[in-house]
């Protein structure tokens, strides 16, 4: 299996495992899943199933090695006059942080073995070879499991929550390990917290007529974002991007944009499977994308945009370094000394700069990722900054920011300022990314869409419509979303022809103009890379 | 009617209306005729749709090395037998299979001859589930036709009206040598033909028998793309099966290949006068066989003398 979006998991694989898991009793659901969950990963990574397993053992442990830490902790409390209990608790703190330390050794040493030893490795080449020092480090190649960017950061987020004490530790192995393989999210997400997620998956209720719906509905949905716009998109992206030099800056404003269409119908598409699919086991997983492109700044953005990523951030990056004391303790100060809205900002931005490049690398070992992070750190941290100035600056000229518009303006505003970003992040590399960027900017024309270069990229004027088209169909169901309508939940209400009418029109627009077949090279998906 | 059967009622009627609109489109979407205007796809190894009922001596299916190396007009010329070459690029045997289902609709060959390169091509579980639903619904494998779709597709019967006068053959004199070497060199290892390849293969024997055709593997000179182990697994199959096998890559005392000028790409494939050895050489094969008649001065085969002088004229570069 090579997608969530291929015939063999969609006509074969998912049906198959949704009828055994419906016909055997409830107390094989689970394992029905969880054995479907390694079948899936096997089918992908092979051998490398053994590094899934390992994780899961690991911190199956360390949950309860931390459980028994703090029974151990209680206990002594228990026991230890009022006096003294300060010092048991930064005692077991300690000790707690030491458990907490070896696991992120052993998970994230994992992740940045296998995806960023390369990276590190010509850099530190390049450092030596600079300095003229005749010595370089081996580069290594190394195989990857599939999703392993995802269940580690699961698995950490398991680690925190029981350290935290918001979560108890499981010591049901089986449970856990479904909670980490989960088959519909090992690839690319949704990243999942185990308070939301392991209880449900481990109930293993019946599939219910609205579930089968209402998820096929879903994955019908993402199938038609991914290959009628995301797929179509292609192989003119792939032009423009390895072509870059033989074309104006109009063309790059085009690739900016494209991409930024690409990768939100691809990963926002396949998040519809995702979801689409867990819903067909009647399990709710958490929501990756929010109409991201209704977002008046970049800070919004960010909280409707791969929602579970940046929320993991928020919980276990941010906020740990945002609360630290010694980013406290300038916070305090910064505010005697430059005010109420100034000072916090210092203390912020620092912490928002760690969430940022480990945003950036998050996605790849590669420079552009980094900037690509760095890029959506400065345009926050500049929008904060200049926020009294421009609250005050609009009320003076008598303009309502979340009306009309000016609303409008702002959104228009971050959605470019989002494609540039994308410009970047999409690069073969930095350097490419930045000839993108000054082309676009210095070399602005429109030739390339009169002198018919434009439909030279591999999409002729009818691809174009068809893409435009299902822009607009996707952007309707956004705006209907957005006001708070379940599109679902109001196709049930209506009569049978209707329901039935949708969904043949889905189907024929996935089957007819979609990107697949033998006039089209497969589309990897690109999220399962990061 | 309970809440249950009324449901599941309702989802077979769904599954039903599904497929009645595929099939209903697929009669629109399918190709009218077998060129390249009316939007069918491989239109020289289609080209035999488009050749008289019952007229090919004999067929011969497979990847690139097929339309590289057989020049069926060539043996017309010296022997008055009929072929066409159904190969296509980076050919699988499920489209091996398709090519020989199609053209045995109309055609009675005696002979069909399997390259073998395309035995060792993998083949994805998804594209051989792809390439059965093609099968029953050319919707899926001719949809992107929706941008040249004209009034007639909707209710226009198909008829097959193109012929390729090389019939498949792809004419290429483009010399890129590569030093003579001994490629063949005997093992005892043989290299596994995959399941999946063996399913198709198994179809096509079976389709062979049935029409009472001798299926011959044959696996052309190629540097590049064969081996000894391969040969010892198709000799494997070949003698499970009952079938005869060529290797000619150990025919080079006969074959005579220089590949200093004999190939295109440095190995891979052969050009032009590779072709005429190779091509050459299976001529005398059929001739030694004795099963066919020479048709030259047959009046329903005049079409193949006019093709002749077409290709006669392409490959004089006149």
């Amino acid at each position: 299996m090579t997608s969530y979006v291929s015939i063999l998991y969609l006509l074969i694989f998912l049906p198959a495992v949704l009828l055994v898991y419906n016909v055997l009793p409830k107390k094989y659901r689970p394992i029905i899943l969880l054995l479907a969950s390694y079948a899936f990963f096997w089918s992908i990574s092979r051998k490398l199933l053994v590094f899934l397993l390992v994780s899961t053992v690991s911190i199956h442990h360390i949950g309860l090695w931390l459980t028994a830490v703090q029974s151990e902790r209680n206990d002594v409390l228990a026991k230890t006059e009022r006096s003294g209990k300060k010092a048991v608790k930064a005692l077991y703190i300690r000790r707690q942080r030491w458990i907490v330390f070896f696991a992120a050794c052993v998970h994230v040493g994992t992740l940045l073995v296998l995806k960023y030893s390369g990276f590190f490795g010509r850099n530190i080449n390049t450092l030596l070879q600079t300095a003229g020092v005749g010595l370089s480090v081996p580069i290594l190649k190394l195989m990857m499991p599939i999703g392993i960017s995802f269940y580690t950061m699961q698995a950490m987020s398991y680690v925190f929550d029981v350290y935290r004490e918001t979560t108890k530790a499981d010591k049901n192995l089986g449970r856990l390990a479904l909670y980490m393989a989960f088959f519909p999210t090992i690839m690319e997400g949704p990243i999942c917290r185990y308070a939301d997620d392991a209880e449900q998956l481990w109930e293993g209720r019946r599939s219910t007529l609205e579930n089968l719906t209402f998820g096929t509905e879903r994955i019908l949905y993402g199938v038609f974002k991914k290959i009628i716009i995301a797929d179509r998109l292609n192989i003119m992206i792939k032009t423009l991007y390895t072509g870059y030099a033989d074309y104006d800056g109009g063309m790059m404003a085009v690739a900016a944009i494209a991409y930024t269409c690409q990768l939100y119908m691809e990963f926002s598409g396949t998040m519809d499977v995702v979801i689409g699919s867990a819903e067909l086991f009647g399990v709710v997983l958490p929501e990756n994308f929010r109409h991201p492109f209704f977002s008046k700044s970049i800070s919004e953005f960010w909280t409707r945009w791969h929602i579970t990523l940046g929320t993991w951030f928020r919980d276990y990056i941010f906020y740990p370094l945002s609360m630290s004391k010694p980013l406290k303790k300038l916070t305090s100060k910064a505010r005697k000394k430059i005010g109420n809205h100034f000072g916090p900002l210092i203390a912020g931005t620092m912490a928002l700069f760690v969430v940022w490049l480990f945003n950036g690398l998050w996605h790849g070992a590669g420079w552009h990722y980094i900037f690509f992070g760095m890029y959506h750190l400065v345009l926050i941290v500049a929008a904060n900054f200049v926020e009294p100035f421009t609250r005050e600056f609009l009320e003076k000229i008598h303009i309502r920011r979340e009306e009309g518009p000016y609303r409008i303006f702002r959104m228009i505003r971050t959605a470019l300022l989002v494609c540039i970003g994308e410009l970047f992040f999409r690069a073969e590399g930095l350097r490419a990314g930045f000839c993108m960027f000054n082309k676009m900017v210095t070399q602005f024309t429109l030739c390339s869409f009169t002198d018919g270069t434009i439909f030279s990229l591999g999409m002729d004027k009818l691809d174009f419509i068809v893409v435009a088209l299902a822009v607009l169909f996707v952007f309707a169901v956004s705006v209907v979303s957005e006001k708070g309508t379940n599109v679902r939940r109001l196709l049930s209400t209506k009569r049978r022809i209707i329901r039935w009418a949708v969904c043949y029109g889905l189907i024929l627009c996935c089957i007819i103009f979609g990107a697949y077949g033998m006039n089209y090279t497969p589309v990897d998906p690109i999220y399962a890379g990061f | 009617m309970n809440k249950k059967t009324k449901d599941i009622i309702g989802c077979i009627s769904f599954m039903v209306g599904l497929i009645i609109l595929f099939a209903v489109l697929s009669v629109i979407f399918v190709p009218k005729d077998n060129s390249r205007a009316a939007g069918m796809e491989a239109v020289q190894a289609n080209g035999i749709l488009g050749e008289k009922e019952n007229t090919i001596d004999y067929i011969i299916l497979g990847d690139s090395e097929t339309h590289s190396s057989f020049t069926p007009m060539q043996i017309w010329k010296d022997y008055g037998y009929t072929g066409y070459v159904c190969g296509t690029n980076a050919q699988h045997l499920y489209e091996s299979e398709k090519f020989l289902r199609q053209a045995l609709k109309h055609q009675s060959p005696k002979y069909v001859i399997m390259e073998t390169n395309a035995i060792y091509r993998y083949s994805s579980i998804e594209n051989a589930i792809m390439a059965k639903a093609e099968n029953y619904f050319p919707l899926f494998r001719y949809h992107d036709r929706w941008k040249n779709l004209k009034f007639s597709d909707l209710g226009g019967s198909v008829q097959y009206t193109y012929t390729n006068y090389s019939k498949g053959y792809r004419f290429e004199d483009r010399i890129d040598g590569v030093e003579n070497k001994e490629y063949m060199k005997p093992t005892e290892r043989t290299k596994h033909i995959t399941k999946i390849n063996r399913h198709y293969v198994n179809n096509i024997i079976n389709l062979c028998k049935k029409n009472h055709i001798e299926l011959i593997l044959v696996s052309t000179p190629s540097i590049s793309n064969w081996t000894y182990a391969k040969h010892n697994g198709i000799q494997k199959l070949a003698d499970q099966n009952g079938l005869t096998y060529i290797d000619m890559n150990l025919l080079q005392d006969q074959l005579e290949i220089d590949w200093e000028t004999d190939t295109r790409d440095k190995g891979d494939h052969l050009n032009y006068s590779g072709a005429v050895k190779v091509t050459d050489w299976l001529g005398t094969y059929f001739k030694q066989c004795g099963e066919f008649t020479d048709h030259r001065q047959d009046a329903a085969y005049q079409s193949w003398n006019k093709d002749l002088k077409r290709y006669e004229k392409k490959v004089s570069g006149k």
